[in-house]
């Protein structure tokens, strides 16, 4: 048994190990992807491929608690110098799309597996329909890029040229992707030889021990933290904005079942697997870090000390029926399952948010909209293609301050390039880029206010594509007597009369002199707003975060003017509900109520998976009027329609 | 001044707690270092109680001071206390947030509450004014008179000390900012202005608005600290033009650091890593981990064949600094780190310090609580001393009943909870260094650790151990490294000019302006001798978002084909590849000019080698209890040579040395510490 008075020193030891392959992967990789993007992980794990330490500085947030075993199993005889790949979404479950690919690397001592060294890069591209391999509209993994299942990629230290050939002929910057990918061996050589160096300082089993105790800790931690939540069931559910290019809402359902030091995660009522790339392939595997980022983000934010390795998964159990959005079967299409796994986080906020409504925030502002423009440079006749800003959100409000502006929370990662370096790089001319005033949730505490960019293009048919947008119809929500926060928004010449309002669309095509206008979502507001301090409200409005009508109306609050301002403050009404959806959430779900949704989900539940969300659309398509009956109505003049629709329960089981 | 005369030559270092002297007579070869606590009520009364030590205890005739080189910790003390001027922003409309939403990322990247720090201008004292310049320079929009004008009444009614103006592209044409300064200056002259392009003109308008920010804020406070300070030497009958040391490593005027306010922020610990690399030459060694332990963190650099590192995403408190730094890595463990034990029983250190004030509880001050300076107290490494030139007074007692109150809560004996600490405090500093070598591609295995500050020599050689290095080397004045740094530095001034064209046209025109401006540069701050100009070039491959900085010869300013093999090598050398195909952006041409002064010669001791005599034995703990050897730093001659585990007490530190190592002192009175295999 390892002794946990100094864990800390091998918890060190291994974090040190961690950050040193994070730093070579991010020296020696090529692409922006990797590079600047920072989207990449790299781990450490036990034998059993069990993640137990990852860097804090450097990459991507979603995969301390990533194993690796079942990939691990799928290939045999490891020999010390190989590295094993893939990076197909229905293989082992370790890749979550097809860019993403995943490398491991065995670590020998006296001839035995004691450790694995893994990580994952986001390829620029891997083939497919589109140029990335992303895009919404797909709708089978066979567009989305040419896949690998777990396989050999080195051989005892030597490249197996084969695969290396097949992937240049089938992807569309071989030299970013094989790069790249050398950069990961590098960085996996790297910890190998960090563990080598830790098996020396704590003996080969001080390291095993160790790292035994390390998940240990994070659980025991992780325990901690849940069984100071009170026991209960708390259900939540959020929606993204369209759930394909059919453009209904997709619901995400969670049940939150928190049980002493245990939690179970229950997902069922969320939507039937897409006809889109939205998808989130976590092949139903009850831990899979996938479905736990939310958690993770909990559980730091309430203990910043908490370890991230796998052993804080330990007490959480996930239930995402197979063939939901949450866990589809091949050949969905999972391209673009960032922007559900965007709401997904927020569905987990929203359930703890009442389990421990004391230390959580409101809502994010959960789009993370990357946006790239691809026009010609009439200096150099040449195309141009680049990523422009992302436009992303503010954080929701805390328990003790306002949330962060135009980024935060669960979007800290992202990275804006100079408006300096893109113009003089793009042939675009930027008009704004700034927060948007009156955009964050009002509250005790306001949400973070959002990006607006716009920008001017100069050639004909310049496109554009606006990946992750999301939150223009269901607003970041308010709690505890805080206000949803602003929607976002995309337009086209704002202002002048030739103005386009492009909701919640992700492409555009503009001409010379065209003006396009991105402006995200912002944070929930927390707590009652006109409980804030009047010289806050006034600060705000002096700082432009906040209109003078803003102040009046949601604030009570007429700066400088104490009598006014109490008087508008005792005619507020103190507001009752935990959550404050907004308008838009609040009339849907008039006609879409939980009752409604059930009876949508034991609907849909009893169909063969193909025809769910064939089904959903159509029934979107009928409805009328309001709650289960509707549903109900709605169901039966599909039926009507296709006769050829498997309804009764045996016919289910027959047409299977 | 004439033969016989005494020549001081004087470093002043100060910092939190202390004001480190070191002072050079450089006709005998005598070097004096002293000690002096700072007296934050009265800034500069602690530089004549030096001076007054210095004349008592040396004979120092302040008429004889030829040089006096200081390094301060005022300017960023400002930042971080958040004491700085108040001020305005002048900014393009529509950009006006662009100070506030930075780079967008932010550190503590898993925590729902990450946020940023409050922009030190915040935004109702941010302006934006109609004006626009276009990436290449072309006038779209002249800037609105009538905005700068409400602009400036705005600000000077809230109180505005100073104005800052920063526009688009001005990297390009600083013309357009100059403009609006003048009407400023014109309207207001009574606030300052700095622009964007005069304190440091490179593309990217965030670092460069707020560098600029950064210069303002400290402004009025570092010139008003720098006037009080030439005065009082010239009040001393001091000859000497008072010098500062720079972020950068090297010296100015401290008439240039009233101006140049943004270029002085890491002013001590800059000089720090130039006095250890001096020491490292001196002692023959080009590759060096240098280990600077205060009360509250420990600072790390990395000397590579004989160059210190330089880098240009420091930060100052809470903010990035963007010009030309010694690049110092900072964690915050120190001495005074507390100690405390998890919900699990896991044992953890820091970042809670008990600083300088109450500090340890050994110091007895009124500190209760375990430190890293009580484990090594309980353990017995320290205590057998006076500690700070006598200023310390240690009790063991206190320090075992600091320690002993988390051995209970942990049911350890109180040496294996004194351990603990000690080991989790290292394996804290081995993730920081990790971090560096990793970040810059070297094998530390190849380097020697150079420990100073109070507590750099009381872990370093832990430290050493636990990262695989096999050598150590502690000066003989580790508490005066940053003072000693500023009496052997250079000169030096820092140009930049954003280019941002494709390898190929001629780059001899922004060149000779460079050139021009550094000598200038040279002249202003009295320098008369040979410039030293150095050129390099940030590049990179088209389509790359990030540069790297390449070492150039003027000669190679009109061959592309030169430039593109250096970029090609280095490129090679930092990141393990090249595309030699690539085509090759030149984002920016840099230059530092240096002027190099006359250095100090220390005295060298001839020695032979000699097995060294301890004072006494004390009792450590490693893991028992054992007698040590304890030598009197005072009593190692050239050639003394003594064996591990030992310790070695002299008036400002005590240097702890475990089992398995050898000990030799060279010439110049430094111990070389070797890790038997």
């Amino acid at each position: 048994m390892f002794d946990k008075m100094t864990l800390q020193v091998l918890a060190n030891h291994a974090r040190a190990a961690a950050e040193n392959m994070a730093h070579t992967l991010h020296r020696t990789a090529h692409s922006a992807f990797v590079k600047e993007t920072q989207d990449f992980t790299v781990m450490l794990m036990d034998r059993r491929g069990d993640t137990f330490a990852v860097p804090m500085e450097l990459g991507a947030t979603w995969y301390p608690g990533l194993t690796y075993g079942r990939a691990i199993d799928m290939v045999e005889d490891y020999r010390p110098g190989d590295v094993a790949f893939t990076n197909d979404p229905y293989s082992g479950h370790v890749a979550t799309h097809a860019p993403d690919t995943h490398l491991w690397k065995p670590v020998f001592a006296e001839d035995e597996i004691v450790a694995w060294t893994g990580g994952h890069i986001h390829n620029t591209d891997m083939g497919g329909a589109v140029p990335a391999s992303l895009s919404r509209s797909l709708t089978e993994i066979h567009q989305e890029g040419i896949r690998f299942p777990p396989m050999k990629l080195v051989r005892e230290g030597v490249f197996d040229d084969q695969i290396l050939r097949i992937m240049q002929t089938n992807v569309r910057k071989p030299a970013l992707n094989i790069g790249d990918i050398q950069a990961l061996v590098g960085a996996l050589n790297t910890g190998e030889r960090k563990v080598h160096q830790m098996i020396a300082r704590f003996g080969k089993r001080g390291f095993v021990q160790g790292v035994a105790a390390l998940m240990d800790q994070a659980e025991a931690q992780a325990r901690d933290i849940l069984r100071a939540i009170p026991d209960g069931d708390y259900r939540f559910a959020d929606y993204a904005d369209e759930d394909s290019d059919h453009a209904n809402p997709c619901r995400l359902n969670l049940t939150l079942k928190i049980r002493g030091d245990e939690a179970v995660l229950d997902f069922t009522g969320s939507d039937p697997q897409l006809a889109s790339s939205l998808n989130v392939p976590s092949g139903g595997d009850p831990r899979h870090t996938i479905l736990l980022v939310g958690v993770y983000y909990v559980l730091y934010t309430l203990n910043p000390r908490i370890l991230l390795n796998t052993g804080l998964t330990r007490p959480f159990t996930c239930i995402a029926p197979e063939g939901t959005v949450l866990n589809p079967v091949a050949p969905a299409a999972v391209g673009m399952r960032s922007l559900t796994c965007a709401r997904l986080r927020s569905v987990i906020f929203g359930a703890f948010s009442q389990a421990i409504p004391d230390r959580m925030p409101a809502a994010p502002a959960g789009n993370n909209c990357i946006v790239n423009v691809m026009t010609r440079d009439e200096r150099t006749q040449k195309t141009v293609i680049a990523a422009v800003n992302p436009v992303v959100g503010g954080g929701g409000g805390m328990p003790w301050r306002d949330g962060t502006n135009g980024s935060g929370a669960d979007a800290a990662y992202l990275k804006n390039t100079p408006i300096e370096i893109t113009e003089t790089e793009v042939p675009v001319e930027f008009v704004r880029y700034g927060l948007a005033q009156d955009s964050g949730g009002a509250g005790r505490w306001r949400g973070g206010l959002a990006t607006e960019m716009a920008f001017r293009v100069f050639a004909p048919d310049t496109r554009i594509t606006a990946r992750n947008r999301d939150r223009s119809f269901f607003r970041p929500w308010g709690v505890l007597g805080g206000r949803a926060a602003g929607l976002s928004d995309m337009i086209v010449n704002p202002g002048t009369p030739e103005e386009r309002t492009l909701g919640n669309t992700d492409t555009a095509i503009l001409q010379p002199g065209d003006v396009l206008a991105i402006r995200s979502a912002g944070g929930g507001g927390r707590g009652d707003p006109k409980l804030r301090e009047p010289w806050r409200v006034a600060q705000d409005v002096a700082r432009g975060y906040v209109s003078a009508d803003a102040a009046r109306r949601d604030y009570g609050v007429v700066p400088g003017d104490d009598a006014a301002t109490q008087g508008l403050r005792a005619n507020m009404a103190t507001p009752a509900a935990h959550f404050h959806f907004g308008p838009e959430r609040e009339g849907y779900e008039t006609r879409w109520t939980p009752e409604a949704y059930d009876t949508l989900t034991r609907i849909l539940a009893s169909l063969p998976i193909h025809w769910r969300f064939f089904t959903k659309t159509e029934i979107f398509r009928r409805i009328e009027g309001e709650g289960p009956g509707a549903v109900q109505r709605a169901f039966d003049a599909v039926c009507e329609r296709f006769p050829e629709l498997p309804r009764a329960p045996e016919r289910v089981e027959a047409a299977e | 001044m004439d033969g016989n005369t005494a020549d001081w030559k004087i470093g002043v270092d100060i910092g939190g707690t202390f004001m480190d002297f070191c002072a050079l007579e450089a006709r005998s070869g005598r070097v004096a270092s002293l000690k002096v606590l700072t007296t934050p009520d009265d800034p500069g009364a602690e530089l004549l109680e030096g001076l007054r030590l210095l004349a008592e205890r040396e004979g120092l005739d302040p008429a004889a001071v030829s040089r006096f080189v200081h390094g301060t910790t005022v300017g960023i003390n400002t930042i971080i206390q958040r004491k700085g001027a108040t001020l305005a922003l002048i900014t393009n409309a529509g950009f006006e947030d662009v100070v506030e939403l930075a780079r967008l990322r932010m550190p503590d990247m898993y925590s729902l509450f990450c946020h940023r720090p409050d922009p030190l201008i915040p935004r109702d004292m941010i302006f934006g004014i109609p004006a626009r310049l276009r990436a290449d320079g072309r006038e779209t929009t002249a800037p609105d008179p009538q905005a700068i004008a409400f602009a400036v009444d705005r600000a000077r009614a809230a109180g505005a000390a100073g104005v800052i103006v920063a526009l688009l592209h001005s990297w390009r044409d600083g013309r357009q900012e100059a403009a609006v300064k003048a009407q400023v200056e014109t309207l207001a002259p009574d606030l300052f202005v700095f622009t964007s392009s005069e304190v440091w003109p490179v593309i990217r308008e965030y670092e460069r608005t707020s560098t600029a920010i950064l210069n303002g804020y400290v402004h009025p406070r570092v010139s008003g600290y720098l006037a009080a300070l030439e005065r009082r030497l010239a009040d001393q009958g001091v000859p000497a033009r008072a010098m500062l040391t720079k972020s950068n490593g090297g010296l100015m005027t401290a008439g240039q650091g009233r101006r140049d306010c943004v270029s002085m922020l890491l002013s001590g610990t800059a000089s720090g890593v130039i006095g250890a690399s001096w020491l490292a030459r001196q002692a023959g060694e080009g590759r060096i981990l240098t280990l600077d332990i205060g009360g509250t963190s420990a600072d790390f650099a990395l000397i590579v064949d004989g160059e210190v590192q330089f880098g240009t995403d420091e930060r100052i408190g809470e903010f990035p600094l963007h010009i030309p730094s010694v690049s110092v890595s900072s964690i915050g463990i120190g001495g005074g780190s507390i100690a405390t034990v998890d919900g699990q029983g896991v044992l953890r250190v820091g970042p809670e310090s008990a600083g300088s004030n109450p500090g340890p509880a050994c110091y007895g001050r009124g500190g209760d609580r375990a430190t890293v300076t009580d484990a090594l107290a309980v353990c017995g490494w320290l205590g057998h001393s006076q500690m700070a030139y006598g200023q310390l007074r240690m009790d063991v007692d206190l320090a075992r009943q600091a320690v002993g109150a988390l051995a209970a809560t942990l049911g350890r004996s109180l040496e294996d909870t004194a351990q603990a600490i000690l080991d989790i405090a290292i394996s804290e500093m081995f993730v920081e260094v990790e971090k560096l070598s990793s970040r810059a591609g070297v094998d530390l295995r190849d380097f020697a650790l150079m420990p100073f500050g109070g507590g750099g020599p009381m872990l370093g050689a832990f430290l050493a151990r636990e990262l695989g290095m096999a050598r150590v080397i502690a000066p003989r004045r580790p508490g005066v490294v940053s003072a000693l740094g500023g009496l052997v530095a250079d000169l030096r001034g820092d140009f930049i000019r954003t280019v941002f064209a494709d390898l190929g046209v001629s780059l001899a025109a922004p060149f000779r302006a460079l050139a021009d401006e550094g000598r200038a540069w040279l002249a202003a701050q009295g320098h008369h001798g040979p410039a030293d100009l150095r050129l390099s070039a940030d590049m990179r491959y088209a389509g790359q978002s990030y540069e790297i900085e390449v070492e150039l010869q003027p000669a190679w300013l009109d061959t592309p084909a030169r430039m593109a093999e250096a970029f090609h090598a280095t490129h090679r050398r930092i990141y393990d590849f090249d595309d030699t195909q690539g085509r090759i952006e030149v984002v920016n041409l840099r230059l530092s000019a240096i002027g190099a002064g006359p250095k100090p010669e220390f005295p060298a001791e001839a020695g032979t080698a000699a097995a060294a005599t301890p004072a006494r034995l004390v009792p450590v703990h490693m893991g028992r209890w054992r007698d040590v050897p304890l030598y009197d730093r005072a009593d190692l001659a050239a050639g003394a040579t003594f064996a591990g585990p030992a310790i070695v007490a002299q008036e400002d530190t005590t240097f702890a040395i475990p089992d398995g190592t050898r000990a030799a002192v060279d010439r110049h009175l430094n111990i070389h510490l070797t890790f038997e295999e």
